[in-house]
C-alpha cells in the first residue's frame, strides 16, 4: 500500500491505527457476537415492539434488545433516567475500554441523526394529552444529542472534548473520517470516532411517509427491492497514530487509510441519478490514501434498498470499479442511521481481521441496469487487503472511508 | 494555529448587519420582547424575535419551504461571504468547508411533524415536512445556494456548540486544500424550547434578562444567526480555541471555567464576552473571572439580544471582534452596579485594547473558550 498523505496531496508520516473497537446492532453486542452473525448471514430484522406501526407501510426493524441493553444497566437513579441510545453507547465504550484501558483519547467524535428523540416524544405527547409531567425534566436533559456521548464518556471516566456531527446518514462516517484526519494531521495522537442512533416513532414515520421504507424484506440492488427498514444501534472505534500505538506495544486490529467528503446539492432527500456525489466521496477518499481502484477488494455499500439511493450508487461504484465484491449489511440489520456508518466500519474491520466477504441477504434478482458483483445471500471467504465503507445521506452528504489490513 | 476572521453576518432580534446591530447595542438599545403561545399549552412565554424587516428582500427558492432557522443561517452566510469580498464559482467550491453549530435545529416542524403524527396518527404524516426536521437541512439548504461540493458539517451541542465549531474549524483547516472556513451558529424559536427551559428552571416569565444577579431569575429565548468566515490570514486573528470541557453538576462548571481562562488568559487579556444570561451560568462564570482574570472587562450581550443557545457562541465572538475593532464596549444592561465584576455600565471606550477572551457556558454540560487578537 502506497504511504498515506493529506488531501491536499503533500507527503504525510503518520498512519491511523484502530487499536480497539465496541458495537451493538441488531447483530449483537459485542465483536464476537456480531463476527457471528455477520458469517451466518443472519436476518436480524424483526416486527416493531417500541410505538404503534399499524398505519405504517413498514412494520419492521433491525432492533437491541432492551432485555440485554438494560440488563447491565447501573440501577440507580442516573441509570434509570438514561435514554436507551446512552446505554448503547456505554456497552460500545465498554468494550473498547476493555481492549484498551490505557487509551486516554484527546477528542471524541460521534456521529448521530437523532440524539434522545423518543423522549422528546414523550414530552411532546404528554404535554399535548395532559399527562403526567413529573418526569419531563430527565427527557428533557436526556434529550440532547452530545447526552448520550458524555454519559459514555463519564461512565468510564473519560473526559475528552466532544464533537457530535448530525450530518443525517453519513454522520457515522463522517466523525470516523475526521477523526481520521485529525490524527493524521499530527494533531491529536488517539480519537474515539463512532456513531448511535435509536429507533424513534418520529423517524420511522418519517421515513415511512416518505415511502422510503418497506413493507417487504430489505432487498439492497435487487431488481426487485422495495425500500429501506430501520435499525439502531452504536458503534466506536479507536483511533490512534501507529506509532504511538507501536510505541505502547498495543495490537493494531487495522487502518484507516482514506477519508472522501463531498455534498451533491441535488434534493433534500433524493441523490443525484448520476451519482456524481457518492462517486465524488469514494474517489476523494482513493486520493486520500493515495491507491488505485485495484487495490480496493471489497465495498461495504450505503445500499439502503431504496430504489433511488441504489441506482446512484450503483452507477457510482460501477463508474469506479471493476468487479468488486460489493454488499450492503443493511440487509441484515436494517439503516442505523447515524450509527450506520461507525457500525459498518466495524463489519469491515472484522472481515478484514477475519478475510470474508460479508454478505448482501434477501438478494434474488440482480438489477439489469447496475453492473455490480453483489455478495449475494452467503458471506464468502477472500483475500482483502482494503475496503471501503459508503455513508451517503439526506441533503446531499456523502462519505467514504478506506480500511487496510495492517502490515507493519 | 490562528486562524483569522475574514468576513461576519448577524442576523438578531435587533436586526440584521453586523455594523447595524452594533451602533444599536452600543446605543444600549434591546431587543423588543413578545409572547408566544400554544394551543394546548397553559402559558405564554415572552422571547425576543428577529423582526419579519430583517430578512425583507431576502428570498431565494431553495428556501420556499424552509423552516426560519434556514433563513436566518443563509442571510447572516451570504453576508459574512460578502463581508469579506468572497465569491464561491467553480474554482473553489471545495476549498470552502461549512460547519453548521446547532441545539436544537428545526423545531417548529419537528413539532408539527410529530403534531400530525399525535393528533392524527402515522397516515397524517407529511413527507415535505420530515426532511426539514433533520438537523443537516439547513446546512444543505446553504450549501445548495452557495455550491459548496466539499465538506460540510453540522456540529451539535449547546450554548458552547459556536465556540466549538471554531475548533473544529481548526481541525479542519490543518487541511491545506481548504482555503476558508464557513461556520454558522443559529436557532429558532418556538414555544415548546420556551416550555421545556421553564421545566428545567432556566426562563424568566418576562424581561429584562439581569445579568450576574444574585437572584438567578432566569432567561429570554432569543432567536437569530452569526456567521463567520475564517482564513489564514488577516487583521484580526482567533488565537487559540480551547476544546470543550464538560462538568457533570452545575456547580462544577466554575472549575472547567477556570481551567479555559486560566489557558487562554497566559497572554495580557483586555475583555471577556461573557455567557452570563440570568442562570447558574452567571454565578460560576463570575466566579472563574474573579478568580483568573479580574481586572478585565466584561461584556455580555444577552440582556440586550437574549440567548440564541446555538447562534450564541458565533454572537459572542462578532461582539468581541466588533469591540476590539471599535476600541469600544456597548453598555450591559440591567446589571447591578453594585457586582463586584468590571462591567461597562455605559458606552466605554477600549482604546488600545488587543485581546478579547469568548467565554460560553451552555445550559447542557458544555463549556469552551477562546481568545480573539487584533494583529
Amino acid at each position: 500500500m502506497a504511504n498515506p498523505s493529506s488531501s491536499n496531496g503533500k507527503k504525510v508520516s503518520v498512519r491511523v491505527a484502530v487499536v480497539a473497537a465496541g458495537v451493538v446492532s441488531p447483530l449483537g453486542f459485542g465483536l464476537a457476537e456480531t463476527l457471528e452473525s455477520l458469517r451466518r448471514a443472519r436476518d436480524c430484522v424483526s416486527p416493531v415492539t417500541r410505538f404503534s406501526v399499524t398505519q405504517c407501510r413498514c412494520k419492521t426493524a433491525g432492533q437491541t434488545p432492551d432485555d440485554r441493553l438494560l440488563a447491565g444497566r447501573d440501577e440507580g437513579l442516573r441509570g434509570q433516567r438514561l435514554h436507551r441510545a446512552s446505554h448503547m453507547m456505554i456497552q460500545a465504550l465498554k468494550e473498547v475500554v476493555t481492549q484498551q484501558p490505557q487509551f486516554n483519547p484527546e477528542l471524541t467524535v460521534i456521529g448521530t441523526t437523532s440524539g434522545g428523540m423518543s423522549y422528546g416524544e414523550r414530552y411532546y405527547r404528554s404535554l399535548r394529552q395532559a399527562e403526567e409531567l413529573r418526569h419531563a425534566p430527565t427527557w428533557i436533559a436526556n434529550y440532547p444529542a452530545q447526552k448520550p456521548v458524555l454519559d459514555a464518556q463519564a461512565a468510564f471516566g473519560i473526559c475528552a472534548p466532544c464533537q457530535v456531527i448530525a450530518n443525517a446518514c453519513a454522520s457515522g462516517t463522517n466523525a470516523i473520517g475526521h477523526a481520521f484526519e485529525c490524527v493524521r494531521s499530527g494533531r491529536y495522537q488517539r480519537v474515539l470516532a463512532g456513531g448511535y442512533d435509536a429507533i424513534s416513532e418520529m423517524v420511522f414515520v418519517g421515513f415511512d411517509s416518505l415511502q422510503a421504507s418497506t413493507p417487504e424484506k430489505c432487498r439492497p440492488f435487487d431488481r426487485h427491492r422495495t425500500g429501506m427498514v430501520l435499525g439502531e444501534g452504536a458503534a466506536i472505534l479507536a483511533l490512534e497514530n501507529l506509532e504511538s500505538a507501536q510505541q505502547r506495544g498495543v495490537p493494531v486490529l487495522a487502518e484507516i487509510v482514506g477519508y472522501g467528503i463531498s455534498t451533491d446539492n441535488f434534493h433534500i432527500t433524493q441523490p443525484n441519478p448520476s451519482g456524481v456525489g457518492p462517486r465524488q466521496a469514494m474517489e476523494r477518499a482513493l486520493q486520500s490514501a493515495q491507491i488505485s481502484v485495484n487495490e480496493v477488494d471489497y465495498i461495504n455499500a450505503h445500499g439502503t434498498a431504496t430504489v433511488f439511493n441504489d441506482a446512484a450508487e450503483g452507477k457510482a461504484i460501477s463508474a469506479l470499479f471493476n468487479g468488486v465484491p460489493v454488499s450492503s449489511t443493511k440487509s441484515m440489520m436494517g439503516h442505523s442511521l447515524g450509527a450506520a456508518g461507525a457500525v459498518e466500519a466495524v463489519f469491515c474491520l472484522l472481515a478484514l481481521q477475519h478475510q470474508f466477504l460479508p454478505s448482501n441477504i434477501n438478494f434474488s434478482a440482480s438489477d439489469d441496469d447496475l453492473d455490480l458483483n453483489i455478495v449475494a445471500n452467503e458471506t464468502r471467504p477472500a483475500v482483502l487487503r482494503t475496503v471501503l465503507s459508503n455513508s451517503f445521506g439526506f441533503g446531499g452528504t456523502n462519505a467514504s472511508i478506506l480500511m487496510g489490513k495492517f502490515q507493519a | 494555529m490562528s486562524l483569522a476572521i475574514a468576513g461576519m453576518g448577524w442576523v438578531t432580534p435587533l436586526g440584521r448587519g453586523v455594523d447595524s446591530v452594533w451602533e444599536r447595542l452600543l446605543h444600549g438599545d434591546e431587543a423588543s420582547a413578545v409572547t408566544i403561545s400554544e394551543e394546548f399549552g397553559d402559558r405564554p412565554y415572552s422571547v425576543f424575535r428577529v423582526p419579519e424587516s430583517a430578512l425583507t428582500g431576502f428570498a431565494h427558492s431553495r428556501l420556499r419551504r424552509a423552516s426560519a432557522i434556514s433563513r436566518f443561517a443563509t442571510a447572516a452566510a451570504l453576508d459574512a461571504l460578502d463581508a469579506a469580498g468572497v465569491k464561491i464559482d467553480s474554482q473553489n467550491t471545495e476549498k470552502i468547508a461549512l460547519i453548521f453549530a446547532i441545539s436544537n435545529g428545526g423545531v417548529i416542524y419537528t413539532k408539527r411533524f410529530y403534531r400530525d403524527i399525535v393528533k392524527e396518527g402515522a397516515q397524517s404524516a407529511s413527507p415535505l415536512l420530515f426532511p426539514e426536521t433533520v438537523f443537516n437541512a439547513p446546512a444543505s439548504h446553504l450549501s445548495a445556494i452557495l455550491g459548496i461540493t466539499g465538506a460540510t458539517y453540522t456540529l451539535l451541542g449547546d450554548g458552547a456548540v459556536g465556540v466549538a465549531a471554531i475548533k473544529m474549524a481548526e481541525d479542519l483547516m490543518a487541511n491545506e486544500a481548504i482555503d476558508h472556513c464557513l461556520i454558522v451558529g443559529t436557532e429558532e424559536l418556538d414555544w415548546l424550547l420556551c416550555d421545556a427551559y421553564r421545566r428545567w428552571r432556566l426562563l424568566r416569565a418576562a424581561p429584562p434578562i439581569e445579568p450576574f444577579s444574585k437572584q438567578k431569575r432566569g432567561m429570554i429565548l432569543s432567536e437569530g444567526a452569526g456567521a463567520i468566515l475564517l482564513a489564514r490570514e488577516g487583521g484580526l486573528a482567533i488565537e487559540s480555541a480551547h476544546p470543550v470541557g464538560y462538568f457533570t453538576k452545575r456547580a462544577e462548571a466554575v472549575e472547567i471555567l477556570k481551567r479555559i481562562l486560566r489557558d487562554l488568559s497566559l497572554r495580557e487579556i483586555d475583555l471577556v464576552v461573557s455567557s452570563a444570561n440570568g442562570t447558574f451560568v452567571d454565578e460560576a462564570e463570575c466566579r472563574a473571572l474573579k478568580a483568573v482574570i479580574p481586572n478585565a472587562l466584561v461584556y455580555t450581550g444577552k440582556p440586550a439580544l437574549g440567548e440564541s443557545v446555538g447562534a450564541a457562541g458565533l454572537w459572542q465572538i462578532i461582539l468581541a471582534t466588533q469591540a476590539l475593532r471599535s476600541a469600544e464596549l456597548p453598555p450591559v444592561l440591567h446589571a447591578d452596579p453594585a457586582i463586584a465584576l468590571p462591567l461597562p455600565l455605559s458606552r466605554t471606550p477600549m482604546t488600545g485594547a488587543r485581546r478579547a477572551i469568548v467565554l460560553s457556558c451552555g445550559l447542557n454540560q458544555q463549556a469552551a473558550g477562546l481568545r480573539l487578537a487584533i494583529r
